[in-house]
């Protein structure tokens, strides 16, 4: 089958920046593809390329076989997106909001209120249909623009940093909600978040950084590339730890972050056991801990992902 | 087609939607009519019978002066809804006008329709004074003045358009339509006959695409020929450019290329727009 979204050398320069450096990728048909980087990386002059909203320099987009260049109005067609911020409009109910969009996607008029019903129901807000948007409460809002984003059937959904803003309990809930959708339309979905844990559902991940896709995997494959375990410690004395560690294992691979010391081993169940007797220093606190999508991403561009490039 | 619908619909729900805005947008009408109609007929009507004295009687600023304030309630109007597209921008509601398959003329012409909508229902208010500043037009000359209104009002729309994809910011719009909507007001004949100005002045009202509206608006409303030639002179409803005089077509068919250039205009700005 052909791939859904296909880059190819996409570029964008600007007068003095080349923010996205002739990046290639593939994007399958029914896949949720993470898009990750640290602010400034590029990652939204890309997704506004793909959504036609900015045009690249030089390189090709293809969307459902569609050119994002020359085809414009096709491509805008086959895709929903949900951006950053809010675009609802909050002066009109939930209702007219959505009928506005079937409008401006060319939903046939006899399926409107059908479609309408069926994706309220996908995000819970059946009852609030007839409410003025300005009434919702913040995950109330995203999950009307995700119904929305929903209503002409799109190839591929964007998910522009999709639960930024939102507290912890409601973020989680919008997860079940996107994760119901992927099971019940198979419907392909272009993420991005600053929450890394949110980028493990993805079935692939591309990391971006300073206008170049780093590192393109699986969530799973990209940890195994970092190998091992990672077991992060305190002790009374981090110097004197440190330097106890670097003396008695081989090839450590230590780093420091504040008051905890990073050590990178491949497997820690053999390890474990032996380190703590070996170290003279008392530990203070221990944990070991597969590594997560922080580590691929700390590794692959050496900062968290929190941390502004400027 | 549907795309332009959808898009005039929905700003004139939001007009209706917004009491406060109806209300207050009818207060500069009012109070020019009280300050103009009332406090300043009395001393124009002396100073025109000064000017002549046949056929002074049969002048009525309030008559003349009232298309005038029509006028001026749709160019009002017309370019402070125009900037419900700067409005949209903020909200980001533009954005999801942009990333859909409407076609960019069809933004455009939606945005023009519907704040052209909004300035003709606002004027056509302003018709429910009429007994009370006793004055009186025939029926047949208002019903046939209201398309009209909807032309000018696209036209004064199409304007306030570009200001809108000039100016980013709500309240820079807003000086600058006010430093840009009093002259064009007072410099189309409007509130006075602008005849016998300054050549340079002169020049500038010829060039307000507010002069022909005016003009039309009281060409139509006011019974020209059951006037005297001298009160309709006076009055400055003989414009002439270039020597020449004008007509009540050639002004009409001005309106409407006015318009049918500000909305490709617009259009170009919405293609080029990245919200």
């Amino acid at each position: 089958m052909d791939p859904v979204i296909s880059v190819k050398d996409l570029t964008k320069k600007y007068k003095q920046t080349e923010a996205v450096k002739a990046i290639n990728f593939e994007v399958e048909e029914g896949e949720i593809f993470g898009f990750l980087g640290p602010n400034g990386a590029g990652k939204s002059t890309t997704i506004n390329m793909i959504c036609t909203m900015l045009k690249p320099t030089s390189g090709s987009i293809m969307i459902n076989g569609y050119d994002a260049k020359k085809e414009k109005d096709k491509v805008r067609a086959s895709i929903g997106i949900i951006f950053q911020e809010n675009t609802l409009d909050e002066k009109l109910t939930a209702n007219e909001n959505l009928m506005l969009h079937c409008r401006f996607y060319g939903v046939p008029k006899d399926k409107r209120q059908e479609r309408i019903g069926e994706v309220l129901e996908i995000v819970d807000l059946v009852d609030e249909r007839k409410q003025r948007v300005e009434t919702f409460s913040g995950g109330m809002k995203r999950r009307l623009e995700i119904a929305r984003g929903l209503l002409h059937y799109p190839k591929v959904l964007f998910l522009d940093e999709p639960t930024v803003g939102l507290d912890p309990q409601t973020r989680a809930h919008l997860w079940e909600y996107i994760l119901k959708l992927k099971e019940k339309a198979g419907i392909t979905m272009f993420l991005t978040t600053h929450y890394l844990d949110e980028a493990e559902i993805s079935d692939r991940v591309a990391i971006m950084d300073q206008g170049e896709i780093i590192a393109l995997d699986s969530p799973t494959s990209l940890k195994d590339q970092l190998g091992g375990d990672m077991i992060e410690l305190s002790t009374e004395d981090n110097d004197q730890a440190l330097r106890e560690i670097e003396e008695k294992v081989e090839g450590a691979d230590v780093s420091v972050e504040g008051d905890t010391i990073h050590l990178k081993v491949e497997s820690s169940d053999a390890f474990i056991s032996s380190f703590i007797k070996t170290l003279e220093i008392p530990i203070t606190r221990l944990n070991i801990r597969k590594p997560t999508l922080n580590d691929v991403f700390l590794a692959f561009t050496g900062r968290k992902i929190g941390d502004a490039k400027e | 087609m549907e795309g332009i619908f959808a898009i005039w619909q929905r700003d004139l729900t939001k007009f209706f939607r917004d009491r406060a805005r109806l209300i207050g947008s009818f207060s500069m009408p009012i109070l020019f009519l009280l300050i103009f109609g009332g406090g300043m007929s009395g001393s124009m009507e002396t100073m025109m019978a000064g000017n002549m004295p046949d056929g002074a009687e049969s002048f009525n600023y309030v008559e003349f002066v009232f298309p005038g304030i029509v006028a001026m309630t749709l160019l009002m109007t017309s370019i402070f809804s125009a900037m419900s597209v700067i409005e949209d921008k903020d909200f980001g509601y533009m954005k999801e006008i942009l990333v859909s398959p409407i076609s960019r003329v069809s933004i455009a012409i939606g945005k023009m329709l519907g704040a052209a909508t909004i300035a003709t229902i606002q004027g056509i208010l302003l018709f429910f004074l009429i007994p009370f500043l006793g004055i009186s037009y025939s029926i047949m000359a208002l019903i046939q003045v209201i398309p009209f209104m909807f032309l000018l009002g696209c036209a004064l729309s199409g304007l306030g358009l570009l200001f809108a994809s000039v100016i980013r910011s709500t309240q820079g719009f807003q000086l600058t339509v006010q430093i840009l909507v009093m002259p064009m007001i007072f410099l189309s004949g409007a509130l006075f006959p602008v005849s016998n100005m300054p050549a340079w002045m002169d020049v500038i009202v010829k060039i307000n695409p507010v002069t022909y509206g005016v003009d039309v608006m009281k060409k139509l409303m006011i019974e020209v020929d059951n006037i005297p030639a001298a009160v309709s002179e006076a009055m400055g409803l003989n414009i002439t450019v270039l020597g020449r005089e004008v007509t009540m077509f050639a002004e009409v068919l001005f309106i409407a290329g006015f318009a049918a250039v500000l909305v490709l205009f617009a259009t170009f700005s919405f293609q080029r727009a990245n919200a």
